[in-house]
Formats: C-alpha cells, sequence, structure tokens
C-alpha cells in the first residue's frame, strides 16, 4: 500500500461553533435544545445519526439529533438541530447549565441513520417501539414518517417511560395520534394518582396492536433491557431479524472510528452504527446488554 | 461570581505536600485568580475562619485533632484530603499495629510519657470525617491540586485515574522495575503521579493507594515469577496501604 | 539507489543528516533500548533488540494537542509537524506503522496522524540482534517482505559493512551524502539476501503451531474459551500490553483547561482496551466489566478484528507485550497455540 500524497486535510476533530438557540426543560433530568451552526458547512443528519457536542473545557459527548430534516425552519435544516439532552456525564451536567446565546462547539453528523428512505421503509408498515430517552432519536424518525406520510403503510408507535413525570414531548404525541393511519400507544412502568392510561413494560403493549409480519418493519430505540424483552416478543410475531432495526448506545469518543472506545467486538458502533438491522448484529457477543 | 474562600489545614505529617503547593510558583499565581485563601498557616500571616473549601494535609492521631477536624468540616463546602497522609493515613500507620508504649519508648525514650506526646493510632482524614476529593501522593503532585480546584470551579467531576502507575511508567519508556530485580507496587497503585519513583531510580512505594479493583491476588502469585516472596510484597504495602476502615487504604 | 558502505562511511552519513531536521534513533537506556533523538553518531545502537516503546509514538505521540480552545467557545485546530527523520526502524514495527497509516488514512482521515507521517522520512534497518521475545518470522514480518511503505532500508553484512537502499524520492534524497559510495555489487546484495533468509528464521523464540492466516478463523470459534478467564485471572489491567504493542492506537482526549480558565487544550492521550473504565459510558455502564472479557477482547482485536478491517493480522511479532507483562500473560504465541491445540 502507499500513503496517498499529502494534501491539507480537513481537522475532523475541530467542532464548529455554534449557539444555543432555544431551552426548555422537558422533565426534572431532560432538557430540550435548539442549537445553531454558526457558519455554513454542516448537514442536518437523518433519524438516528448523533452530533458531537463541545462545551469548551469541559468535553465532548455524542447527542442524538431530535429534529428531522424534513422540517426545515423548524430544527431540520442545515443551521439548526433540536435535540434532547439527560444529565449523565461532565458534558451533559455542563450542557444543562447553557443558557440561550452560548457558544459550544458541534462536530458531525456521524453514524448509521434508521432506514426511514429506503426500501426498508417506503409502502410498508412501521411499528416504531420507544423507550424512555430512546424516544428522543426516535422523534426525527417520526417527524420523518409523517411528513412523508404517504411513502409508508400504517404507522404504529409505541412509548414505554418509567413515569408519568420522565413523559416526553407531551404535545407531539398527541398531534401524531392525529396523523391519519397512525397510532401511538403509551404505557408507563409505575402510575400515578393522576396518570389513566396503560401501565406496564412496553412489551404489555404489543398485544393490543395488529402487526402483519409480512408487511413491518419494527425500530426500535431504548435500553438494553428493553431490546431483549421486544426481541422475544417480536420474534412471536414472526417478524423476521432481517427487518427489526435498533439503535445501541457505547460510549462514543472520537465518533470518527479510530479511538476504540465504542468498539463491539470489530465494529466501531460510531460508523457502523449507532443504528443497526438486527440480523446484522443477532449473533455479535456483546451487543445487546 | 466571587473567588471561593480556600483554607489549608495541617495534620499530623511533615507538611511536605503544602510547600508543593508552594513550590507551583506560576501556576500557583494563576490559581490565586480563581481563589481567594483565607487560612495558611505555611504562608500566610493573618487567617480568618470563614472559607468555602477546606484542604486538610495530615492524618490524625489525637483525639483534640479529630475534634478539630470535626469542626473543620462543619464549616467547608468542599472538603479535599491532601497527600497521603490525609488520604490513607500515610507512613504514620506503620506504628498502628505495633505496641504503642514500645513504639513511643523507643522513639523519645525517658520523655515517652510526656502529656504532650500522648497520641492515638493514626488515622486518615477520612477515617474520621467525610472527604469530598483527594490528591494523592507522598508528596502530592501540585498539578493535581491545580486541576481539582480548575475541575471544581468548572463544574466537572474531578478526574481520577483509574489505571495504576505502569502506565505512565511506560509512557515514559522507563526499563520495570521488576526486569532490575525490585519487587514495585507499580501494578497495585493508583497513577497520576507521572511514574515520579520509577522514573527517578526506585521502585514504587504505593503513596497513592490501591488502584479500583487493584489484583493484589494476583500480585501475590506473581512474586514467585521473580524469586520474590509474598511477605516481600507485604512489607512494602506496610508502608502506605496499612488496612484501612475507608477510602481508597486496603479494607479491614 | 542502492549503496555499499563501511561502517565509518555510515557513521560519517548519520553525521550528515544530524545538521537537518531532527533524526529520531534507536540509543540505549538503562540496559534496553529506545527510539529518541540522536544528538551524535556515536549513540546510534543499530545492534538493538527491540525498542521498550515502538515508534509509533513520533505519528501519535503519548500526548498530543487536538485543538486549542476559548472558553467563549472558538475552536482552532492543531494540527502541525515539521520535517523528521526515523532511522532504524526494525521491518515487523515498519510493518505496524503501515497498519496504522492505513487505519489513520481510513475516511475520515487523521490529519494529525497523517500530518506527522508526510512529514517523516522512514529509514528501515534489518534485524541483527534477535531479541528474547521476537517472533516475527512465523508471522512473515521479519523482513520487509510485499508491497510495504518506507523510504530507505538499511542492512548490516556478517563483515560489518552495510547495504543501504533507497526506495523512495524522499529516501534518494536522503542518501544523497552516500552519493560517491560504491554502488552494491552481485556479492553485497547476495549477501544481503542470506541476512533475509536467516532473519526469517531466527526471529522465532516463540513457534506459532499455525499460518498466522489462521488466527482470525480460531478466534471466531474461541470467545467462550476457558483460557480467557485462567490468563485474565493474573491481569493487572495496567495496559502494559497495549503501550508497548506497535499496532495498537486506541486514544482517550480530553479538556485541559490553562491556569486561568480562559482557555486550554483538547488533548488525546493513549488508552487501552485493557483499562477497567475503557468501555464504561456516561451513565456508569461498563461493556467489559470482567478482566477476562477485557482480555479477551485484546487478543480478538489483535487477531480478528483489525485483520476484518484491513486485512493484516495486528501482531507483528515483536514480542513487546511477553516481555512488558508483570505477570506473564501476554504472550500472543501461547494463546494462539493453545487455541489452535483445543479446536479439532
Amino acid at each position: 500500500m502507499t500513503l496517498a500524497a499529502p494534501e491539507p486535510l480537513a481537522d475532523v476533530y475541530l467542532p464548529r461553533p455554534a449557539r444555543v438557540e432555544e431551552v426548555t426543560p422537558l422533565t426534572d433530568a431532560e432538557i430540550f435544545f435548539r442549537l445553531r451552526a454558526e457558519e455554513p458547512g454542516m448537514v442536518h443528519g437523518l433519524p438516528g445519526q448523533f452530533l458531537e457536542v463541545t462545551v469548551p473545557g469541559i468535553g465532548e459527548a455524542p447527542i442524538s439529533i431530535s429534529s428531522s430534516v424534513t422540517r426545515r425552519g423548524h430544527g431540520g435544516d442545515d443551521w439548526t438541530w433540536e435535540m434532547v439532552v439527560r444529565r449523565a456525564g461532565n458534558v451533559t451536567a455542563a450542557m444543562h447549565r447553557l443558557a440561550p446565546g452560548d457558544r459550544i462547539g458541534l462536530r458531525g453528523p456521524f453514524g448509521t441513520h434508521f432506514p426511514v428512505d429506503s426500501r426498508e421503509t417506503r409502502g410498508r408498515d412501521l411499528l416504531l417501539i420507544a423507550g424512555g430517552l430512546g424516544l428522543v432519536p426516535l422523534r426525527s424518525a417520526i417527524q420523518y414518517v409523517l411528513d412523508r406520510r404517504r411513502d409508508y403503510g400504517r404507522v404504529t408507535i409505541l412509548v414505554g417511560t418509567r413515569s408519568p413525570a420522565d413523559r416526553l414531548f407531551i404535545g407531539e404525541l398527541a398531534e401524531w395520534a392525529e396523523a391519519p393511519g397512525v397510532r401511538v400507544l403509551e404505557t408507563v412502568d409505575t402510575a400515578s394518582p393522576d396518570w389513566d392510561g396503560h401501565v406496564g413494560v412496553i412489551t404489555t403493549l404489543l398485544p393490543r396492536v395488529e402487526v402483519d409480519n409480512a408487511r413491518t418493519t419494527a425500530i426500535l430505540c431504548g435500553p438494553p433491557i428493553m431490546y431483549k424483552f421486544v426481541l422475544l416478543e417480536l420474534h412471536k410475531l414472526g417478524l423476521p431479524d432481517a427487518r427489526i432495526w435498533m439503535s445501541l448506545e457505547r460510549h462514543m469518543k472520537c465518533a470518527v472510528g479510530k479511538c476504540g472506545h465504542c468498539q463491539i467486538n470489530g465494529r466501531y458502533a460510531c460508523q457502523d452504527g449507532p443504528v443497526y438491522r438486527y440480523l446484522d448484529i443477532a449473533r455479535t457477543p456483546e451487543a445487546i446488554g | 461570581m466571587s473567588k471561593p474562600r480556600i483554607g489549608i489545614f495541617d495534620f499530623a505529617c511533615c507538611e511536605g505536600c503544602q510547600l508543593q503547593i508552594v513550590n507551583l510558583e506560576e501556576d500557583l499565581l494563576g490559581l490565586l485568580g480563581l481563589v481567594e485563601p483565607v487560612v495558611w498557616r505555611e504562608a500566610m500571616a493573618e487567617t480568618s475562619d470563614a472559607f468555602d473549601i477546606a484542604i486538610v494535609e495530615g492524618s490524625v492521631v489525637r483525639e483534640e485533632d479529630a475534634a478539630r477536624l470535626r469542626e473543620i468540616r462543619e464549616q467547608a463546602r468542599v472538603l479535599i484530603a491532601l497527600g497521603a497522609c490525609a488520604t490513607l493515613g500515610g507512613v504514620n500507620k506503620i506504628r498502628n499495629p505495633m505496641d504503642h508504649g514500645e513504639v513511643t519508648r523507643a522513639v523519645y525514650g525517658t520523655h515517652a510519657d510526656d502529656p504532650h506526646l500522648a497520641a492515638g493510632p493514626a488515622r486518615s482524614v477520612a477515617e474520621v470525617v467525610k472527604v469530598d476529593y483527594r490528591v494523592e501522593g507522598c508528596p502530592i503532585d501540585g498539578s493535581e491540586l491545580v486541576r481539582l480546584v480548575q475541575d471544581l470551579l468548572t463544574g466537572r467531576t474531578p478526574r481520577v485515574p483509574h489505571h495504576p502507575v505502569c502506565v505512565e511508567c511506560k509512557l515514559r519508556e522507563n526499563v520495570c522495575r521488576y526486569e532490575l530485580g525490585e519487587v514495585c507496587l507499580g501494578p497495585l497503585t493508583r497513577a497520576g503521579c507521572g511514574a515520579r519513583c520509577p522514573s527517578n531510580g526506585f521502585w514504587c512505594f504505593g503513596c497513592r493507594g490501591l488502584v479500583d479493583d487493584a489484583n493484589i491476588e494476583a500480585a501475590r502469585t506473581v512474586m514467585a515469577q521473580y524469586g520474590k516472596s509474598e511477605a516481600d510484597l507485604e512489607d512494602l504495602l506496610r508502608l502506605f496501604n496499612q488496612e484501612s476502615e475507608v477510602g481508597h487504604g486496603r479494607h479491614a | 539507489m542502492i549503496k555499499h558502505i563501511s561502517e565509518p562511511e555510515l557513521r560519517a552519513w548519520v553525521d550528515s543528516l544530524l545538521e537537518g531536521p531532527p533524526v529520531y534513533a534507536p540509543q540505549a537506556r538503562q540496559g534496553r533500548f529506545a527510539f529518541d533523538r540522536l544528538r551524535r553518531s556515536a549513540d546510534l545502537r543499530l545492534d538493538y533488540d527491540v525498542t521498550i516503546l515502538p515508534p509509533k509514538k513520533y505519528f501519535l505521540p503519548q500526548q498530543e494537542t487536538l485543538v486549542r480552545f476559548t472558553r467563549e467557545g472558538g475552536f482552532e485546530s492543531a494540527v502541525e509537524a515539521e520535517p523528521f527523520v526515523l532511522f532504524g526502524i526494525h521491518p515487523y514495527d515498519l510493518v505496524a506503522i503501515n497498519q496504522l497509516d492505513a487505519i489513520f488514512a481510513r475516511a475520515p482521515g487523521d490529519a494529525h496522524y497523517l500530518t506527522r507521517r508526510h512529514a517523516a522520512t522512514l529509514v528501515v534497518l534489518d534485524v541483527e540482534t534477535v531479541s528474547e521475545h521476537h517472533f516475527a518470522g512465523g508471522l512473515g514480518q521479519a523482513t520487509v517482505d510485499g508491497n510495504r511503505d518506507f523510504d530507505a532500508m538499511l542492512t548490516r553484512l556478517p563483515d560489518g559493512s552495510y547495504v543501504a537502499e533507497a526506495r523512495t524520492e524522499k529516501g534518494r534524497t536522503l542518501m544523497d551524502g552516500l552519493a560517491d559510495a560504491p554502488d552494491a555489487g552481485p556479492e553485497s546484495l547476495a549477501a544481503r539476501e542470506e541476512v533475509w533468509i536467516r532473519n526469517r528464521k531466527a526471529l522465532r523464540k516463540h513457534r506459532l503451531t499455525m499460518a498466522p492466516e489462521r488466527i482470525p478463523e480460531l478466534l471466531a470459534d474461541a470467545h467462550d474459551h476457558p483460557i480467557w478467564e485462567e490468563k485474565g485471572a493474573l491481569c493487572y489491567s495496567c495496559g502494559a500490553c497495549t503501550l508497548v504493542c506497535p499496532t495498537c492506537y486506541c486514544f482517550d482526549v480530553r479538556d485541559e483547561w490553562n491556569p486561568g480558565l480562559a482557555d486550554g487544550e483538547r488533548v488525546r492521550t493513549w488508552d487501552g482496551c485493557m483499562f477497567t473504565q475503557f468501555a464504561a459510558v456516561a451513565g456508569g455502564h461498563n461493556f467489559r466489566k470482567s478482566r477476562a472479557a477485557r482480555y479477551r477482547h485484546r487478543y480478538f482485536r489483535k487477531g480478528k478484528y483489525v485483520w476484518d478491517m484491513i486485512g493484516e493480522i495486528a501482531c507483528v511479532g515483536c514480542g513487546r507485550c511477553i516481555g512488558a507483562c508483570t505477570a506473564n500473560i501476554a504472550n500472543p504465541v501461547e494463546v494462539y497455540n493453545r487455541l489452535q491445540e483445543d479446536t479439532p
């Protein structure tokens, strides 16, 4: 092999400056952000992809994009992004201290995306399953699908949350349910006195939906434990592994397939993932759990 | 934001760790731009009792010291244990398993019974009060304290190395002390010192305490491969890693 | 351009190189050897067996600045490199450098690594002294074979003279000072061939019982082999095996403030999969919690994952890990031979 001739290479580690445009707390632990790039040159990215967000002096963290390219002018163009950040580490904690007008850095978007614009989904029924914070990246896919509603068959959205106080995008959930041919079912693990909806883990919603296993593609986004149980149920419904897609969380650091932190066996989740077709990882040890 | 007020206190120790702070020179000036020292016997004449961050050096050997430490803890929003005496009990703990009367007589001879020499077993600061952060080492590396204060001021969890000293030793391209026929605590000791001792002709004495998940069982097995015994390992651990009720030392 | 030169001519040439860009070369250190800045040709140890750290440190330094930042959110790239000469790289280390070249050039390319790499002139040196743990012969990496990327190559012949060959324009420029030396004749070239034949046999201090291409297959079936638990039990998680490995390149990135908290640098440092926290995520979950899981990951990475990525085994037989592991559990030959034995 021979190294390519030297030429000025873009520095993939250089964050681009951006400003915080909107900060809205959604729950006690999660904050909604809209960020705006200060210079051209970035693209918005597709549902399931992520950005590396820098808070100067604190560090960088991978954050899922929650907006859709189909909503230009509403967080979906190449200048603005929406995301929801739960306080987990130093960077997310520092993001919780941000105010509109503050300057941050962005790199990306990185990673694979949900198959929203492919034969995997077009013309097919969609079963979109979100657990907890998984609704954040899935919202991008839901917006995308609803904005191109005619491209898909029936759309079923299942949302599981720990408790009513943890629910995200409550207003939007109601809007989604209004769209033609869209069913939204919600459940909470533990109810509060004012909750009159369904109670139980997310798998308890599955018997309540009709799934035509030949026509359906499932997209899952949630914690590993949810995948374990939802996969069991989807298998019972006869859904093949090739029609199941999911996003895997890993310790993504460089986001360019070099640093090794997110490696799942031979794969770099930041480049080959975070979105995988389940068939491709079903026999990969360490992938789930 | 007003500058956090810092108090620096010392208990049983050589005060060498405070000296490391003074030795920071330029970095100390940078630090002083961010915080305001209000109690610092080693470097200041005037002192005040109102402080936010207490930096405590030394181990606790007398009940009146324990009482004073508890008072400091009550006043401080954040308490930092500074140096091996504070974090582990340090070399002061070597005498803990020995007969106390014998030790005192050996050291002080005919003065052994003087009241001002009365002392109980040495305890780390964490064995007396809650410790928020630690700067390990005998002595500390001043830059680590600078980073800790920077992290506290910027709201970042201070970084504690989770790997052993071997890492920093390899990065500096030292020859392994085991290859030189020595017993070294590098594989068991928390990094952060830049492998100072192995880089200057000594084995690691373990002054920064054990790393998380230190594989002492492996160390016992490995000794024989180098013609050493488990007793050799225990001897070296006795210096800084006496059993401790809490904290980074070996737990009883 | 292939020259035949005496030892004094070689030293004189090296002295002339020292007037140019920095030269990094193997030198003695505490009875062992290390690559370091060469100040005079007398310090050059062309008879070294193996260096403590591999020469990857000149392309991926133990610590480097990636980006400079200000508290207000200004960012500036810190890609920079001055020309330098890396002199006396053993063939197995060259293979490792070329593997890193492929990995860091894979899209999206790493400008920090590649800029340094392009700034370097690489001079390979055939092994003169076999180390206690060399096993490059069994992996086919004892000599430079196949299409490798380097600029010049030196071989010491049994009579103490050297054959010096330029392979690129950079190499020819470096060898300008040897223009008057005689071209290597058929005899010296034949003697060089003999050195290669000898080294392919001699660098086998640990004997691999299989063809290297078999390693990925063996590992594919070995996820649950008891060896990971057995060896992993003695692991200190010190990462010495990864740090001294010429093909390991995992790294950590963190922000460091300057003292006044007005600005700082985003710094990259070496990291490794043997460290307890390597696969831990922000929420606290650790994807490789046990010593055995981490130990296994390293061998899979060396013998399978990189193979899947670039078609080469990420072990070149330098034997550094064997010597660096205090617990003596890091001999890859022992691991792969055991898997071979236990695989029907």
